[in-house]
């Protein structure tokens, strides 16, 4: 019961919608939301519903109990269903939430959350309605009203068109959504709603999630943290971050009389000294109206953002998932062997954007992309990088992402993994920030910010090290069974030969063999466990030292090879 | 009926077994120790014109992952030796090989897997034994063959070696004067070849007996047979040794094993090899020099090049006849067959090209 206590009601969110025209959305984004694709299209439309449902149940404290359903209905026809646990839409909300696009509250706020956009489930209406001519049907439940209706968009106006709506009588709280498309494509595929869903699992631990595939097989991703993530506040924007178009559609929203005014309430860390500063840059009175900016005075007010110092952003807007949480999500859904999480302090990209790194490194067990078997049966397992924007996977464009392109950067070998992407290894990065950094409107890649990929990088080295350890182990271990039975292996034939050499017993020669084996390992892992300690803290300048060390050894190795193949080549063998 | 001898390499075996024993019930590790036998602990001593093997030792131990197989294989050589000499028997390298293969009980790993696993084993035991092969009962299978006019005493058998035919004499591996005797030796040089099909011709072309002397060949690299049989003729009865191979690098060191020794044998070479021995041929010099056709020649490849860079750096060959040659070699980056001699008429080699290099004494050293 405490859930319902805690709950925030529908009707207090509805308070917050604002609208805004769809042309303001193209003068922000120019490009429509990447609907490319068939298979795409399918996983999109699922995260534009799943990431509504995860934000929606975040913001009134719920627990989120998710529920997607996709089914065929013909050649490239599908139904798609949604249903969650949250807080549910009002009559009065139900309509803007999804038949007006950017209806959202979250626009123009500087804030780390999943969609960025609000286009996401109108847009899937919009969508709907293209491909197959039908309305989208809605179950909704909050805690006043369960109602059921069908609504499109009309998509010149902009508006919701309610079909149908009436009151059901039934105990329900959340929102079910029932949509369908065509020319889009259901497979299971890297890229496919199921390889999203458990990412998005992964990165979002308190969610349940179950999903039904068209074939009817049914994969529940249970919750591995019951505590609701706190919500991450909005914060203004840093002026070191701004661009001259935010700074004009901020000013025509204000309600300040005066330039210098509207600069301090509506950007974070400017006060008098730097109202003055700015005055002293630009060419024009910082007494006008905010509203009668012209582009070049903006344009003149950015420049001068960029020479003047400001204090750096707050990094407190930022609510990682968190290291023991990352840790339990993974080991429950991808059941590696190993996995070490490394979470970064926030820092602070291009001066004005706070950001924050994640990054989890799983090794052996489950963890990498199966890739088929080899001819022994035996699974052949691929590395496989997870990449995660604000707690959203990301699942196309890998090789244009600064995430994907941060880890091929390192050099992994000196961590102790030979064969980086042949190894069963799964990487998990989440970037956290108020603005992610996308290099398209397709929001599935993250442009190379210097800042950005160091941390990364920081990150991935420190965890390279925590696995080199564990490798180093699991190395060893191997190693030491191989040896002792190879040593029991050739024991028994050493034991026969003593015997005919020495005439005593085979058979004890061999027991005493077998003893001293026993007590040389013993020896063996005694210093072994000295020497991990020593491992424990090890720096990367050790690292480096050990694979050159490594590196060195290898080369000699080559060297002997090349020089006894010459030797015996030489002498040649008798007969 | 075993000899004193025998008595003695039974004991030496027996020994090792008893050493290692001990280490086992002392909890040590067991180790047998050997002559280093690498390049490394190997030198050219002036004086005697040989290879002598260094002092550096080696011990090979059975909790060593490098070592344990090695180890294993070492003992068990060892105590097949011990066998084959209860049983008055001698077999050969290839025998010891056969009677030691088989698959370790509870895995698909064979003992030896191949003949070049089992003869080194038996090298380390007589280097650091100190003993003969002969006294280990053990025999390489007959590989070289010789042809001249001389009388032999093999055991019973008296043996007259101009009466072999087309095929030769074959010579054992164990020539030592307790097992053959010269009862008759007329000739002025041996001609050691390196190709057995070039040992023919000179066979056909009655080539010991219009030039009084005696033609051998090991077939390639030769065994220890051939060049204790080498040795002895030339210590015995001053017969200069020379040699005959293929201007390569390959044949440069066939060469060179039969005058100063090879590394593997280094311990023992002071028995096998011949200072004395002489290069006659061929050498890529003589191309122009006999006016061989350019297209009977071989491009040296990669391997060779090595190979080449590699002798040139021992001891033995700073002299400056073979600088000579090296450098020639290099610059005209070919090599020449035996065979292609043929280009310049079948008989070419055995009437005019050796005759003359003997004759005006056209010898490398």
């Amino acid at each position: 019961m405490s859930e319902v206590k805690e709950m925030i009601s529908a009707e207090e969110l509805a308070k917050e919608f604002k609208e805004h025209s769809v042309a303001e959305f193209f003068k922000k984004n120019r490009q429509m939301l990447g609907l490319t694709g068939k298979i795409k299209t399918l996983t999109v439309i699922i995260h534009e519903y799943v990431s509504n449902s995860l934000d929606a149940c975040e913001e009134a404290k719920i627990l989120p109990d998710i529920e997607v359903q996709v089914k065929e209905l013909g050649e490239e026809h599908y139904e798609v269903m949604v249903k969650d646990n949250g807080p549910g839409l009002t009559k009065e909300t139900v309509g803007k939430a999804l038949g007006q696009l950017l209806a959202g509250t979250k626009f123009h706020r500087l804030i780390q959350q999943r969609g960025q956009q609000g286009i996401g489930a109108s847009g899937c209406t919009l969508l709907s309605l293209i491909t197959t001519g039908k309305p989208i049907q809605v179950i909704s439940g909050t805690s006043k009203d369960v109602f059921k209706c069908e609504l499109t968009i009309d998509p010149k106006k902009n508006e919701p068109k309610i079909i149908s709506i009436e009151d059901l009588d039934k105990k329900y709280r959340g929102l079910a959504i029932k949509a369908q498309f065509k020319e889009i494509k259901y497979q299971r595929s890297d890229q496919g709603p199921l390889e999203y869903l458990r990412r998005t699992a992964i990165a979002n631990p308190h969610a349940k999630i179950t999903f039904t595939e068209p074939d009817g097989t049914v994969t529940v991703f249970e919750r591995s943290s019951h505590e609701i993530p706190k919500r991450p506040q909005p914060i203004k924007p840093h002026p070191k971050g701004a661009t001259v178009d935010e700074l004009l559609t901020l000013a025509k929203h204000t309600k300040a009389r005066k330039i210098s005014s509207f600069l301090k309430e509506e950007f974070d860390r400017i006060g008098d000294k730097a109202i003055e500063d700015i005055s002293k840059l630009v060419h024009f009175d910082l007494n006008c109206d905010p509203k009668s900016l012209t582009w070049e005075q903006a344009e003149e007010i950015i420049k001068a953002f960029r020479k003047i110092d400001f204090i750096a952003p707050r990094l407190d807007a930022l609510i990682p998932i968190g290291e023991e949480r990352i840790k339990k999500s993974i080991k429950a859904i991808v059941e590696p062997e190993f996995i070490e999480v490394v979470e970064r302090k926030p820092a602070v990209y291009r001066g004005g954007f706070p950001f924050c790194v994640e990054v989890g490194v799983a090794f052996g067990g489950n963890a990498g992309r199966l890739a088929g078997k080899d001819e022994e049966g035996k699974p052949i397992w691929k590395a496989e990088i997870m990449r995660f924007a604000n707690r959203t996977p990301l699942l196309f464009d890998s090789g244009g992402c600064a995430l994907t392109q941060a880890v091929q950067s390192i050099d992994w070998k000196r961590y102790g993994i030979k064969d980086f992407d042949n190894s069963p290894i799964t990487i998990f990065i989440h970037l956290l920030s108020v603005h992610i950094p996308y290099t398209g409107a397709g929001k599935q890649a993250v442009s190379p910010e210097e800042e950005i990929m160091e941390e990364i990088r920081l990150a991935l080295m420190e965890a390279g090290r925590k696995i080199y350890r564990f490798i180093g182990y699991q190395r060893r271990m191997a190693e030491r069974e191989a040896k002792r039975k190879m040593y029991y292996k050739y024991a028994t034939e050493v034991a026969s030969a003593l015997s005919v050499l020495t005439n005593k017993d085979k058979k004890e020669i061999e027991e005493k063999l077998h003893a001293l084996v026993l007590k040389h390992l013993k020896i063996e892992e005694k210093k072994e466990a000295e020497e991990a300690k020593k491992m424990e803290n090890i720096t990367e300048e050790e690292i480096e030292k050990a694979y050159q060390k490594l590196k060195e050894k290898e080369k000699k190795k080559e060297v002997k090879k090349s020089k006894k193949a010459s030797i015996e080549a030489e002498e040649g063998g008798e007969e | 009926m075993k000899t004193a001898k025998d008595k003695e390499v039974t004991e030496k075996l027996e020994n090792v077994g008893k050493t290692i024993l001990s280490q086992i019930e002392k909890g040590q590790n067991p180790t047998f120790r050997l002559p280093l036998r690498t390049l490394s602990n190997v030198y050219f001593d002036e004086k005697t014109g040989t290879i002598k093997l260094g002092d550096k030792m080696a011990d090979r131990q059975f909790l060593n992952i490098a070592h344990s197989r090695k180890f294993m294989q070492t003992m068990l050589v060892a105590a097949e030796i011990k066998k084959v000499i209860q049983e008055e028997a001698t077999i050969s390298i290839r025998d010891l090989y056969y009677a030691l293969k088989h698959t370790i009980e509870g895995t698909q790993e064979n003992t030896f897997e191949e003949q070049s696993e089992s003869d080194p084993c038996i090298e380390d035991i007589e280097c650091s034994l100190d003993l003969l092969r002969e006294e280990l009962h053990l025999a390489a299978s007959a590989k070289g063959i010789i042809a001249g006019d001389v009388l032999i005493k093999d055991g019973k058998d008296t043996i007259d070696l101009t009466k072999m035919g087309s095929g030769g004499w074959s010579v054992p591996s164990n020539v030592e004067p307790d097992r053959i005797e010269f009862k008759k030796v007329n000739a002025e040089y041996v001609l050691f070849i390196e190709k057995d099909a070039v040992w023919r011709r000179f066979n056909e072309d009655q080539f010991w007996k219009k030039q009084n002397c005696i033609i051998m060949t090991g077939r390639g690299q030769p065994g220890r047979g051939e060049r204790r049989l080498a040795q002895r003729l030339n210590k015995e009865f001053g017969l200069p040794i020379y040699v005959l191979t293929d201007a390569d690098p390959w044949g440069m060191y066939i060469y060179s094993v039969i005058k100063q020794g090879s590394i593997a044998l280094s311990y023992s070479e002071e028995k096998l090899a011949t200072p004395q021995a002489k290069f006659l041929g061929l050498l890529t010099q003589d191309v122009e020099k006999y006016n061989i056709p350019k297209e009977v020649t071989i491009k040296l490849n990669n391997l060779d090049v090595k190979r080449l860079k590699e002798m040139e750096n021992y001891k033995w060959f700073q002299k400056k006849e073979w600088k000579e040659e090296f450098k020639n070699m290099k610059e005209k980056g070919y090599k020449l067959e035996l065979e292609a001699l043929s280009k310049k008429g079948i008989r070419f080699i055995t009437e005019k090209y050796v005759p003359e290099k003997i004759k005006n004494k056209e010898f490398l050293p």
